[in-house]
């Protein structure tokens, strides 16, 4: 592979551990849903780097579009703050 | 979020490369080669390979052709438990009643007209996804995801009175996820009921002609390559899905109201 598309993967799952981190620690559930977005999105750019286009097709609209809704439903139907 | 946070998330991230480091040097023993295994050598090859027919899927995308014809039995029970799990969440609201008039607005007047530009274009991307899936990256199910997202933005910006009024009902809708498995379910046992009519030998899930059977799905429509199975495959399996999402998400979006039918009564209602 070539050395920048192993920079760019390496970048990418460094700040899907930080997101991942910044998302189990936040009290507030909907920064929470974000964080796990951005996770994901850095997930789908290591996917397409490590040449698996099929599963970013997949992972983009499942982790970015619908789990985020659902998960914002279920916030919105139960409480927004963890106790 | 507090500096304290993300100075431990970033060591967690250090600790994570160093980790990847050691591994990549060999430090937590050997690594798989980086050459080709035989059978993903073996799936290069065969998946279009117009001269062995016998043992070719003939379509361009080998994930697609391994997912739905050299593996098309896993797929389809994998297709069943999306299945079992949306009816899953439909009978735990069982007895929900549609209302309309409720007073869902949706969003502005700016998020309503930037979404009608978003509406074709969306549903063009998946589509394409899904009927090109045997040519390009991509398939039933991801085609499918894409239209749902589509479905969802609907019912979040317009509101969920304006989907029922448009026909985004959950009967119709379970009625497209059923109508898209039975297709399933004929596309893969078609070869079989033809080999029965014409007193041929046939197998289940046959996509090209095999050892021991000469029928074959068709492999070409014009000068495009088909593959036979794994297009109609993926035309209704990303109906299935793109119902089945939109089914999910509409009966978790259901409004107080209307829940309370279910809670009241605990049995279907009409």
């Amino acid at each position: 592979m070539e050395p920048v598309a192993i920079l760019l993967a390496t970048a990418a799952a460094l700040l899907s551990v930080i997101a991942t981190y910044l998302a189990i620690e936040a009290k507030d559930l909907l920064v929470a849903t974000v964080f796990s977005a951005v996770q994901s999105t850095a997930y789908a750019l290591m996917y397409y780097i490590l040449m698996a286009p099929d599963i970013v097709l997949v992972y983009v609209p499942v982790s970015v579009g619908l789990l985020p809704a659902v998960t914002i439903l279920l916030i919105k139907k139960t409480e927004r703050y963890e106790r | 979020m507090k500096a304290r946070e993300l100075l431990i998330a970033i060591s967690i991230a250090l600790m994570v490369l160093l980790l990847a480091y050691v591994i990549e040097l060999g430090g937590l023993g050997p690594l798989a080669p980086y050459a080709l295994r035989d059978i993903a050598r073996a799936y290069l090859e065969y998946v279009y390979n117009p001269w062995n027919v016998t043992a070719s899927s003939m379509a361009l995308e080998a994930v697609t052709a391994i997912v739905w014809d050299y593996r098309g039995l896993d797929t389809y029970f994998e297709t069943s438990v999306l299945f079992v799990a949306i009816v899953g969440v439909a009978t735990l609201y069982r007895g929900y009643r549609e209302l309309r008039g409720l007073g869902g607005v949706g969003l502005s007047e700016i998020v309503k007209t930037s979404t009608r530009v978003l509406i074709p274009l969306i549903l063009v991307a998946g589509a394409s996804i899904a009927i090109h899936g045997h040519l390009t990256p991509g398939g039933g199910f991801q085609g499918g995801s894409f239209m749902a997202v589509l479905m969802v933005l609907l019912v979040v910006v317009f509101s969920l009175d304006y989907a029922f009024e448009k026909g985004l009902t959950s009967s119709r809708l379970l009625a497209i996820r059923s109508a898209g498995l039975v297709g399933i379910l004929l596309t893969s046992v078609a070869l079989l009921i033809a080999g029965v009519v014409a007193g041929a030998g046939a197998y289940v899930f046959q996509n090209m002609a095999r050892e021991g059977s000469d029928l074959s799905m068709p492999s070409w429509f014009l000068d495009r390559p088909l593959g036979g199975t794994l297009f109609l495959f993926n035309v209704f399996e990303s109906l299935a899905v793109v119902s089945g999402l939109t089914l999910t998400f509409i009966v978790l979006a259901l409004r107080k109201e209307e829940v309370d039918q279910a809670l009241a009564t605990g049995e279907w209602c009409e």
